[in-house]
């Protein structure tokens, strides 16, 4: 369990990437139709966007990220779920505050674990025994 | 998290500061919690993991610079490859229907090859995401799935070309295909002047894999992609640089 110093530390950090959080009245009774078509504008469109020049890099990938891809794929491929129906709005319709802050296979695998709880694979709680389980394990090398 | 090398530090001080022994990462844990609880429920077994992983560790855009070749010294070859490239891929020892029988779930087998000509340029993208002919090309650079490269190619195309280091004559039309699930496309570059005579096996050294995506042109010489900042992993896949080069 985290202290109330943690949990402070985490809503101040997760309030900064909601610009909600940041007005009094959280609890709107209308919102302007413009306002409603800016929230729905799927974050993973990105077409047309203003922005201006990075610099490119090659990125080595992490062992995590190659076993998240296949992952995802061998889950298809055993139908578990289908790249069109789960997996790619499960990557992508995560809002935008977790699609812009998540790297892009811990979208992959974010979306993976909640889809297996979704449809009852596995139930939320075997999900964080097992994540406990697998802390605890490289805690202990 | 707490060892994200990227340039965004804002987020560091609410993370302890990093114990000696390098930290495993929330998302690795997550990564392996998935994995055995697939294969506790029988969703998949160990060996359909390690089936998949032997494919995708050894796809790479070599097989696209096979096909680039191949296109260039046989007319007729080019002219399968651009009437139907999944078929044409056969000939240069790709089937897109690995690893499964079926395909990879998300490589929907559905390949355009993109002529380019002295007048006409491609250049792919996939705005909605990272889609791209892995069987051919092998995964994406991770810039090609960067929302940056996504939103601004297809809205300032000469301009982030140059960043690249391609300066395109305005004569030439630039054209830039948004791929999607439904439809992967490669680029297929000019042949370039003072490559005359050379075999397949020459001119597939010079196609690299930035001339395929479009970012880059074939040059006789140029055998590797500009050089540029490598983001290192942390733990890597082992003997990542052999199988892709």
């Amino acid at each position: 369990m985290p202290t109330r110093d943690e949990l402070s530390k985490y809503y101040s950090t997760s309030a900064q990437f909601s610009p909600v959080h940041h007005q009094q009245n959280d609890w709107p009774y209308e919102i302007a139709n413009g306002e409603f078509t800016a929230y729905m504008v799927p974050p993973h469109d990105v077409g047309g966007q203003a922005d201006s020049p990075v610099r490119y890099e090659e990125k080595e990938e992490e062992l995590w990220e190659l076993n998240t891809y296949v992952t995802c794929e061998v889950l298809g491929w055993r139908g578990i779920w289908n790249s069109e129906e789960r997996r790619r709005r499960g990557n992508n319709d995560l809002g935008a505050s977790l699609y812009y802050g998540f790297p892009y296979y811990g979208r992959w695998i974010w979306s993976a674990a909640r889809m297996l709880v979704d449809k009852n694979h596995v139930t939320l709680t075997e999900l964080l025994e097992k994540v406990a389980e697998v802390k605890a394990r490289n805690e202990q090398r | 998290m707490s060892h994200s090398h990227d340039h965004d530090h804002e987020h560091d001080h609410e993370h302890p500061a990093a114990p000696m022994v390098e930290e495993i990462t929330d998302f690795e844990v997550l990564e392996i919690a998935v994995r055995e609880l697939a294969i506790e429920k029988g969703l998949f077994t160990a060996e359909d993991h390690r089936k998949f992983t032997e494919w995708a560790e050894q796809i790479g855009p070599a097989a696209g610079s096979r096909l680039v070749a191949k296109a260039w010294t046989d007319p007729a070859y080019k002219a399968r490859v651009l009437n139907d490239a999944v078929e044409a891929c056969k000939e240069i020892g790709i089937d897109w229907t690995e690893p499964t029988g079926s395909g990879t779930p998300s490589d929907y087998m559905n390949l355009r090859v993109l002529e380019d000509t002295p007048t006409l340029h491609h250049v792919i993208v996939c705005t909605l995401c990272s889609c791209y002919p892995r069987p051919l090309l092998g995964h994406s650079p991770y810039w090609y799935r960067s929302p940056n490269y996504r939103r601004r190619l297809i809205r300032w195309p000469r301009q982030v070309l140059a960043e690249f280091g391609l300066l395109m004559s305005p004569e030439v039309e630039i054209r830039v295909e948004d791929s999607n699930q439904k439809c992967r496309f490669m680029v297929l570059p000019a042949r370039p002047g003072g490559t005359e005579g050379w075999s397949e096996e020459q001119l597939a050294e010079i196609v690299t894999r930035d001339t395929m995506i479009g970012v880059a042109l074939p040059r006789a010489g140029r055998t590797a992609d500009d050089t540029r900042p490598v983001h290192k992993a942390r733990r890597p896949v082992p003997h990542e640089t052999e199988a892709r080069p």
